[in-house]
């Protein structure tokens, strides 16, 4: 096995992975390295200067607040939404009776590629406050009153930004379990069948425990793609929300960095952003056990 | 049995309607958008989608005409724009993120599970915090308002690595021991055996992050500084601003946006869902 | 390999019709001075157009080619930032709209002063305009207009409601023709901003108060302020004469939809807004008055000064004097002003022309408002208009008008005026 030039054979590996090393350390971790200096800087055209936590000091501010808050709940309900429905319906379309499977997916898939803008627009224009609107004819229908949904209040914010999410992530999500359930061995249904277990006992007792590493990942990009929401509500607002009702973390970030052109304070809000994400993604991973697994 | 089995088939049945019921609600709104863009922008902002601007017959195709060959519209420039980045993006990243999972999986080496721990938590930092260093960076590397300034930054994206590498887990490896002793070169086994295999994995990865890059807003927004570079979702988003009246163009080039990537999925889509149920998230 | 050179092969297919529209593509004239420009607003670009084409004509030696573009108004004025912050990628001109425009004064200032052009002039113009875009004796930004906000009465309710409205002369007169609109009609008065400024900013203008008092020192909570706000909030939710605006503000196309439909009675906006209607509300032709504020007391102010935009050079302009020039010819000068009025809608800041006969001559507003002499207007309250108190806090204070203050306030009700206002105000004194 081991023929000739043993020392080149070593340097092999580094070759592949060499382009991710340039790319991690320009693009990833100068970047991350001058985002914590310039957390501690105050800065304005020509002028620079350190100084100290006041910028952190600083996010002792309301809309701060607020926008951890949205971004929290934000994040809490689209997983609260975009787990269990994905899964249940990966369930049920990966049955092996299940006529159209394939079609249904790719359906369910469609939303997932148009883009945010176009995303937002449909929202706006479906959701939109005259009367006469799809979504406020239709609940007239069930004699409630027409909202003007974007200008309404937090309540319906939170619940189109939602919506939002589900149309476009279900799709993704179910393909993700769909994949993990496919590495289910049709053995331990049918052991299952045997023993007179009924559909939803099968679900409860094999189907959930073996998709555990497929939720881990996906509550994982979830957390990440929850904090980070930005564009949806930059678009659906365009730009400022009323009341804020729409602000989120990295709003925050964007309207501090760059709206009022504060780029030590725009830093600050972004690493703590940082910290929030890695420590609520390893809580997740230990409730898991994901760590203790990936030893053995 | 013969019981069991027609209640069986009922379920399917409901079922299958079930499904119908959500599909129709899943299209529902890329089909109103398409249907309303045959009608006066200025109308859908003002009154938003209504069951009138869906039924109307009295509809034309003024707005296609004006977003293609309108005098003051731009939108074949965003789309030639958006095309050149998604194609290049697109090849790079796939190729450049496959040698990198691909060398993740198949070696063992000094540093290795540092670097996939790595890989773990870059997929965590949320992109939009390292903006404003990478702006700077452009304008050093004089790279502002330029296709590779979009680019650059985010052509190696972790998700994308780590896909890779949990597919390359499940390659056989005794293929490679094999070609070695053919006296194939390292490189000559990922090019000559092991890319085939990968082809699944490439399938998927071209479409997410063909989407990724079709779809992306925040970061060429801060780079594009002139109209003309634009591409399509910021030149779109443009078009909502209240000072012009160009919501004409604004739905039929949603539309527009929107058409070729799901027609380009529906093509694939075999291949990419199977690509991505073999290869993803294993754990 | 087959698929992916059938993805490629695809790909290239559906590139060559743009490569080919592309390549039609050519810088125009060799000689002409390149000027590039940003604004937010379609108008301002074809008035500089217009301009530019005019320069043209007069120095033909020495031509400029302007390089206009619009973004949307966040956008610019964050990438303006962006940019003048790193030192490169700015525009030679730019647009500052008012609320924005103290961000761009702080530490080294990245514009020109326009100081040799503004001197010869100074005392032909509105002095209070000027200095909004001033810091220590350095003029800036070039004003568009006085801003001098008036009422639109749709005329066509008024008669339907039996309101002659010359007899609208305070706000109570106004809340008691509110009342007859809606009982003959059933048709709201007016409509109310809850994420902008337009509404709120005018009316305690009127009354002298302002964000700021004019040492600097936060106003936003004063008794005047909230009386204003709750006078809003009674005129919405207890006589019920008035509505929030739908889509938030005065510029959204929901807005336009609702007045070009005849929803509202009147609307409280500044001068500059007349272009709105002639452009977004054809439907109102002919049907729309435009007079004096109802005032707070008999004989009180009847306008106040409103909003702006401050047209800049940049220090990163790459042929400052050309371009120095340039905006001084479009907007100093006495013709300038007079198409500012004629093209724009905008009541020029240069007061020597305002009893020019052009600005008396038939235009495309003239043809559109039931007034005979909508300058007369401007003339008849020039007098009555205070000025704004613009500090460093400006833009903070605009947003949380516009953010939090008028939807909390007037929105979702989630605070009384007072503590709305309270709350801001706390938070602008930290």
């Amino acid at each position: 096995m081991k023929i000739h030039s043993k020392t080149k054979r070593h340097l092999v590996p580094y070759m592949f992975v060499a382009p991710f090393l340039i790319s991690l350390i320009f693009f990833y971790l100068y970047p991350l390295i001058s985002t914590v200096i310039m957390s501690f800087q105050h800065i304005v055209p020509g002028e620079v200067e350190f100084i100290g936590f006041e910028n952190y000091a600083k996010l002792n501010d309301e809309h701060f607040f607020i926008a951890i808050k949205n971004s929290f709940v934000y994040t809490t309900l689209t997983i609260a939404v975009l787990i269990p429905i994905p899964v249940i319906f990966a369930a049920t379309l990966n049955g092996k009776k299940f006529i159209g499977s394939t079609i249904f997916r790719s359906v369910f898939f469609i939303p997932s590629l148009v883009s945010v803008v176009v995303a937002g627009t449909i929202v706006r224009l479906i959701f939109a406050s005259p009367d006469g609107a799809l979504i406020n004819s239709l609940i007239s229908y069930f004699n409630i009153t027409p909202q003007k949904w974007l200008m309404a209040g937090k309540f319906h914010a939170m619940f189109l930004l939602v919506i939002l999410a589900t149309w476009r992530w279900t799709g993704i999500n179910i393909i993700y379990f769909l994949s993990g359930l496919q590495t289910i061995p049709d053995e331990l249904y049918e052991a299952a069948s045997i023993d007179g277990a009924n559909t939803v006992q099968k679900f409860l007792v094999i189907t959930l425990p073996l998709l555990k590493p497929i939720v881990i990942f996906v509550t994982t990009i979830s957390i990440l793609g929850g904090f980070s929401m930005f564009e949806e509500s930059y678009i659906l607002w365009q730009g400022t929300s009323p009341s804020n009702i729409g602000l989120t973390m990295v709003g925050y970030v964007y309207r501090k960095g760059f709206q009022s052109g504060d780029l030590g304070m725009g830093s600050a809000v972004g690493l703590v952003l940082l910290v929030i994400i890695l420590v609520l993604s390893i809580i997740q991973l230990l409730f898991w056990g994901f760590f203790k697994r990936s030893e053995s | 049995m013969i019981r069991y089995r027609s209640r069986q088939s009922l379920i399917s049945f409901f079922l299958l309607i079930l499904f119908s019921v959500f599909s129709v609600i899943t299209l529902f709104p890329i089909f109103a958008l398409i249907m309303s863009s045959f009608r006066p922008g200025t109308d859908l902002m003002r009154f938003g989608i209504t069951m009138e601007s869906l039924l109307n017959r009295d509809k034309n195709l003024d707005n296609y005409r004006e977003l293609f060959f309108g005098e003051r519209s731009l939108f074949n420039l965003w789309f030639r724009n958006s095309m050149i980045i998604l194609m290049l993006q697109t090849s790079v990243t796939v190729f450049l993120t496959s040698l990198v999972g691909y060398g993740l999986a198949v070696y063992t080496f000094k540093g290795r599970n540092v670097l996939i721990g790595l890989v773990l938590i870059l997929m965590m930092v949320p992109i939009q915090i390292l903006i404003l260093p990478l702006y700077k960076m452009m304008i050093t590397m004089k790279l502002m308002n330029t296709i590779l300034g979009v680019m650059l930054p985010f052509m190696l994206s972790p998700i994308a690595i780590f896909f890779f590498r949990q597919f390359c887990l499940g390659l056989p490896l005794e293929l490679m021991d094999a070609a070695r002793i053919d006296g194939l070169s390292e490189s000559g086994i990922y090019f000559r055996i092991m890319s085939h295999l990968m082809l699944p994995a490439y399938g998927a990865m071209a479409i997410l992050e063909g989407l990724r890059s079709w779809n992306n807003y925040l970061w060429p927004l801060i780079v594009l500084r002139t109209t003309k570079k634009f591409t399509i979702p910021i030149g779109l988003n443009t078009l909502l601003t209240p000072y012009g009246n160009n919501y004409n163009v604004l739905i039929s080039g949603a539309v527009i946006a929107t058409i070729p990537i799901i027609i380009l999925f529906l093509m694939f889509q075999r291949y990419f869902i199977s690509g991505l149920s073999s290869g993803s998230v294993k754990g | 390999m087959k698929t992916v050179r059938t993805i490629l092969a695809i790909l290239i297919l559906m590139m060559v019709p743009f490569a080919i529209s592309a390549g039609g593509q050519t810088d125009s004239a060799g000689g002409d001075t390149p000027i590039t420009f940003w604004t937010f607003n379609e108008l301002h670009q074809q008035f500089y157009e217009m301009a530019a084409e005019e320069w043209n004509k007069d120095n033909p030696t020495r031509k400029i080619e302007l390089q206009a573009e619009t973004f949307p108004y966040n956008d610019m004025h964050n990438k303006l930032l962006v940019a003048l912050q790193s030192g490169v990628g700015a525009p030679a001109i730019v647009d500052i709209e008012i609320s924005k425009f103290p961000n761009f004064l702080k530490g080294q200032i990245q514009l020109e002063p326009m100081n040799e052009y503004v001197n010869p002039v100074v005392d032909q113009l509105v002095k209070s305009r000027l200095d909004i875009y001033a810091k220590d004796g350095n003029y800036y930004g070039l004003p568009f207009h006085v801003g001098a906000a008036v009422m639109y009465y749709n005329v066509e309710i008024m008669d339907a409601a039996g309101v002659n409205i010359d007899d609208i002369k305070t706000w109570d007169d106004y809340v008691q023709a509110g009342l007859k609109v809606k009982a003959a009609t059933g048709k709201m008065m007016t409509s109310i901003e809850t994420t902008d400024q337009w509404t709120f900013w005018p009316m305690i203008s009127q009354r002298d108060s302002d964000f700021f008092n004019p040492d600097g020192s936060v106003a936003l909570d004063n008794k005047a302020n909230i009386a204003t706000l709750e006078f809003l909030h009674n005129m919405i939710y207890k006589q019920k004469i008035a509505a929030t605006t739908p889509g938030g503000n005065h510029h959204s196309e929901e807005y336009y939809g609702a007045m070009n439909a005849g929803d509202f009675a009147s609307v409280l906006m500044p001068m500059w807004y007349m272009g709105r209607f002639t452009d977004y509300m054809s439907d109102l032709k002919g049907k729309i008055a435009i007079r004096p504020l109802p005032s707070w007391t008999v004989g009180g102010k009847r306008s106040a000064g409103m909003g702006g935009t401050g047209t800049v050079v940049t220090k990163q302009a790459e042929y400052p004097e050309i371009a120095k020039e340039f905006l001084a010819y479009a907007k100093l000068s006495e013709k300038g002003n007079i198409q500012l009025w004629s093209f724009l809608g905008f009541d020029p800041p240069r007061w020597s022309v305002w009893d020019d006969p052009a600005l008396k001559a038939t235009n495309k507003f003239t043809e559109y408002f039931v007034n005979d002499d909508i300058f007369g207007l401007l003339l008849e309250v020039k007098d009555e208009i205070n000025p704004v108190t613009i500090t460093e806090q400006i833009p903070q204070a605009s947003e949380l008008v516009k953010g939090d203050i008028m939807f909390q306030a007037l929105g979702d009700q989630s605070k009384t005026p007072a503590q709305a206002l309270k709350d801001a105000a706390d938070k602008l004194r930290k």
